[in-house]
């Protein structure tokens, strides 16, 4: 054994029952001295300072057997069973696993420590020592990453994991993608009742006929909506290809609804997918496809041939069998043709139309026309000097065009500002930065369902002094992660935690109008 | 004298995720007796849900580490005995306190209601019994009556793992077979230089990131006395951008502290400079 005398970090049977009425106040700590000056005085209060530290610190966990609940560790699936009827942490912590109360290393360690838990490894209790030593590893989390959970835990904050699966990636965000399935039917049919997506079947005809009665009726019917939505686009998108690229052409003339209908054709496809992900496999939780490794193929580039390969038979339902496919009849519908304007062209396009010019109209013919441009230019030429403005580098703004100020401010911003999600999408993951944990603020305890936790008060990055400061690759990838919800870098210290974020800031434009 | 007979003794690190902690109470007070601090990492028992106090393991800093490795006086704490046999033997230390708790509560029970009669005495009694028979009689309804329920029986979550030991003959061995360290990083040899110096004139250092240094220097134990520097450790050859200077001179001077920039010379001593405001506008 350890040493001769009887170790004193176990108490006998007459020290547990006594420490039923101890006391759970924490002794006040005096107002610190500014040097050591060797009187009598200052060490005698030095001296109560450290038996009153090390009283609290040698303190052992005794709790009454009924209030413990018991569990079991297991190693093969690094988390902990319970044995007995959970407490009220149930609310925030844990999981059910084939009808089993689990807990995570990190939330049995937890608990272990606030001695609301004990923990049986091989029909023996294990120790804080054992849980810490057992329980945080690279397989589960770190001891860094442990002490910010427990420094939050205390805190009183509602901590979980962040698993980055159960996020849309960027590509279904970038898409604008329904997040969930119950809340796609909303926000597709919105898209959709601009879109010409709409086909002859009877189900669709019929979610289109309830799209054109009233809003109230729409939000009233909504539920039933939802559940009809997958079906009918179902049907929409096993139609033949012809369908879609005819949405696609059709779309171009209607400008903004081009994209609308393209979206929501992709947006279809997805939806199907989940489910039939759902009815081949009931259990598992929304198979999200990530976009990332998934090619779709690019028609318009040159480089694809004319037979493209069957894709991957583990993105197809089961039983459909899809051959090489012929391309070439789609690419003749393709436009490939890339549309050169210069940049005048382009800028007269969205600022000016020729035909508003009442002079212009006046015009009978083309010469006539000529002949005012030519008047114009002669004219402009008194007010602004030739050299200046028929160079390939021109001023900003012609003075003489008035435009609101704060137009003109964004007319002559050369450096565009931009925002920490611009570009974020293409970035790809980094294993030095990732996000560990979501954070529910405490006052939301009350009414926290595990099930449905909502939209977290921020995301937790792990990392420490020693490492590197996150450049603003990282920034940008944990913002993109994260999505609409702050990012907060705890930095660990030893055994100082301190937090902080970057916040993406909007530089105000002060104009009087 | 007390100091001496603690420095002898052998501290016993527990690896938790690559770090050293501290787990005995008699560590902790060894190592605090050497004037290594460390941070207490768990939750208090007496107090768990709260960040102000916390309570042990003790995490050592990696030159605190260091120190004691190269003083051989630490050792990997190993588990001497395994769960072979022990089962029966945890069942059977349970059920004799178990027993013993029952009888502990119904003396507390006893001298309670004994209290409550004598102090009850002082009321006229018009019963037929004297006091004495009917506290006898109270008590051995008491004796027939009692019951200790199983839940109600006190057990210890243990801080410590039962059955820990080290082996003091591996104390020489202990820096061979300690997993990665990555101590031999100059930036971390100079740090253990100029905190091994600083030990040895008597001050106590803790981490000072959140001063954006790398030690915070106290004059003495940090329980009694607040700390007079931020150290910032530079090897000689390390050249630093005067804004830099001017920032760290800033916030030494707005938490009311000294910054010490800490360069090892070539002879194993440590160069100190410190940096202050002239005051001449």
């Amino acid at each position: 054994m350890c040493c001769c005398c009887p170790c004193p970090e176990t108490s006998s049977p007459s020290e547990l029952f006594a420490a039923r009425s101890r006391s759970h106040k924490i002794p006040v700590r005096g107002q610190k001295d500014f040097l050591p000056d060797g009187s009598e005085e200052q060490r005698q209060r030095l001296e109560q300072s450290l038996s009153e530290h090390w009283s609290l610190v040698s303190e052992e966990r005794v709790e009454r057997l009924g209030n413990l609940v018991k569990a079991t560790w297991i190693p093969g699936d690094q988390m902990v069973e319970l044995q007995s009827p959970a407490g009220k942490f149930w609310q925030t912590m844990g999981f059910s696993d084939k009808g089993k109360q689990c807990l995570l290393p990190e939330e049995a360690l937890y608990l272990m420590e606030c001695g609301n838990l004990q923990v049986f490894y091989q029909d023996l209790p294990l120790s804080i020592q054992d849980g810490y030593e057992r329980f945080l590893s690279s397989r589960t989390v770190s001891l860094r990453q442990y002490q910010v959970f427990g420094h939050l835990k205390r805190l009183g904050y509602v901590v979980h994991r962040f698993d980055a699966s159960s996020e849309p990636s960027s590509y279904a965000r970038q898409l604008n993608l329904p997040p969930s399935r119950d809340r796609a039917g909303k926000q597709l049919k919105r898209k959709r009742s601009g879109s010409p997506t709409a086909t002859a079947t009877a189900s669709c005809s019929h979610s289109e006929a309830q799209e054109a009665s009233t809003a109230e009726r729409m939000e009233e019917e909504e539920g039933e909506e939802d559940r009809k939505l997958p079906e009918s686009h179902l049907t929409t998108s096993a139609e033949t290809p012809e369908v879609q690229t005819s949405t696609a052409t059709a779309a171009g003339p209607a400008g903004g609804a081009g994209g609308v209908g393209g979206r929501s054709w992709w947006a279809a496809a997805v939806l199907r997918a989940w489910d039939q992900g759902s009815s081949h496999n009931p259990t598992s939780a929304s198979p999200c496809w990530d976009h990332r490794s998934i090619p779709f193929p690019d028609l318009g580039s040159r480089g694809v041939g004319d037979r493209l390969a069957s894709p991957d038979p583990s993105l197809l339902p089961a039983g459909v069998a899809v051959g090489v496919c012929n391309v070439a009849p789609w690419r003749r519908k393709i436009n490939l043709r890339q549309v050169k304007m210069s940049s005048k062209e382009q800028k007269g396009r969205r600022r000016w139309d020729v035909n508003k010019d009442k002079q212009v109209r006046r015009c009978r013919n083309w010469a006539e026309y000529q002949e005012l441009q030519a008047r114009r230019r002669g004219g402009r030429r008194k007010g602004r000097p030739a050299h200046l403005w028929n160079a390939a580098v021109a001023p900003l703004h012609d003075p003489r065009r008035p435009i609101p100020t704060k137009e003109l401010l964004d007319k002559i911003s050369v450096v565009k500002s931009t925002n920490l999600l611009e570009g974020a999408s293409r970035l790809t993951g980094s294993d030095e930065w990732r996000l560990c944990f979501s954070v529910y603020q405490p006052d939301t305890v009350a009414e926290f369902k595990k099930s449905n936790p909502g939209k977290p008060y921020s995301r937790i990055c792990v990392c420490s002094f020693d490492g590197p400061v996150p450049d603003l690759r990282a920034l940008k990838l944990l913002a993109s992660q994260s999505a609409d919800v702050p990012v907060v870098f705890a930095v660990v210290d030893q055994g100082d935690i301190s937090f902080y974020t970057f916040k993406d800031y909007q530089l105000p434009t002060d104009v009087h109008t | 004298m007390e100091d001496d007979t603690s420095q002898s003794e052998v501290i016993g690190l527990g690896l938790c995720d690559s770090c050293p902690l501290l787990w005995r109470t008699r560590d902790l007070r060894t190592v605090r007796s050497r004037g290594l601090v460390g941070s207490l990492l768990g939750s208090l028992p007496r107090m768990p849900r709260q960040n102000g106090r916390l309570g042990r393991p003790l995490l050592l800093q990696p030159e605190e580490e260091r120190l004691l490795t190269e003083l051989h006086a630490a050792a990997a704490l190993t588990t001497t005995d395994q769960a072979r046999g022990r089962v029966e033997q945890y069942e059977a230390e349970q059920q004799t306190s178990y027993e013993q708790q029952k009888i502990l509560a119904l003396e507390d029970r006893k001298s309670a209601l004994l209290r409550a009669m004598t102090s009850s005495q002082t009321v006229p009694d018009s019963g037929p019994r004297t006091p004495d028979e009917a506290l006898r009689g109270r008590l051995e309804a008491l004796d027939r009556s009692f019951t200790f329920p199983r839940s109600a029986l006190a057990v210890q979550l243990s801080t410590v793992r039962a059955g820990l030991s080290h082996f003091p003959e591996d104390r020489a061995l202990l820096r061979a077979d300690w997993p990665i360290r990555a101590q031999d990083d100059p930036r971390r040899d100079v740090r253990y230089q100029v905190f091994r110096d600083l030990r040895g004139r008597g001050f106590y250092l803790t981490s000072a990131g959140k001063f954006g240094g790398d030690f915070l220097v106290y004059p003495g134990d940090p329980l009694r006395f607040h700390a007079h520097f931020i150290v910032i450790c530079l090897s000689l050859e390390e050249s630093i951008g005067v804004l830099d200077v001017l920032s760290v001179a800033r916030l030494g001077s707005s938490v009311k502290k000294t910054v010490l920039l800490c360069s090892p010379a070539a002879d194993g001593a440590v160069l100190y400079t410190s940096l202050q405001w002239s005051g001449m506008v």
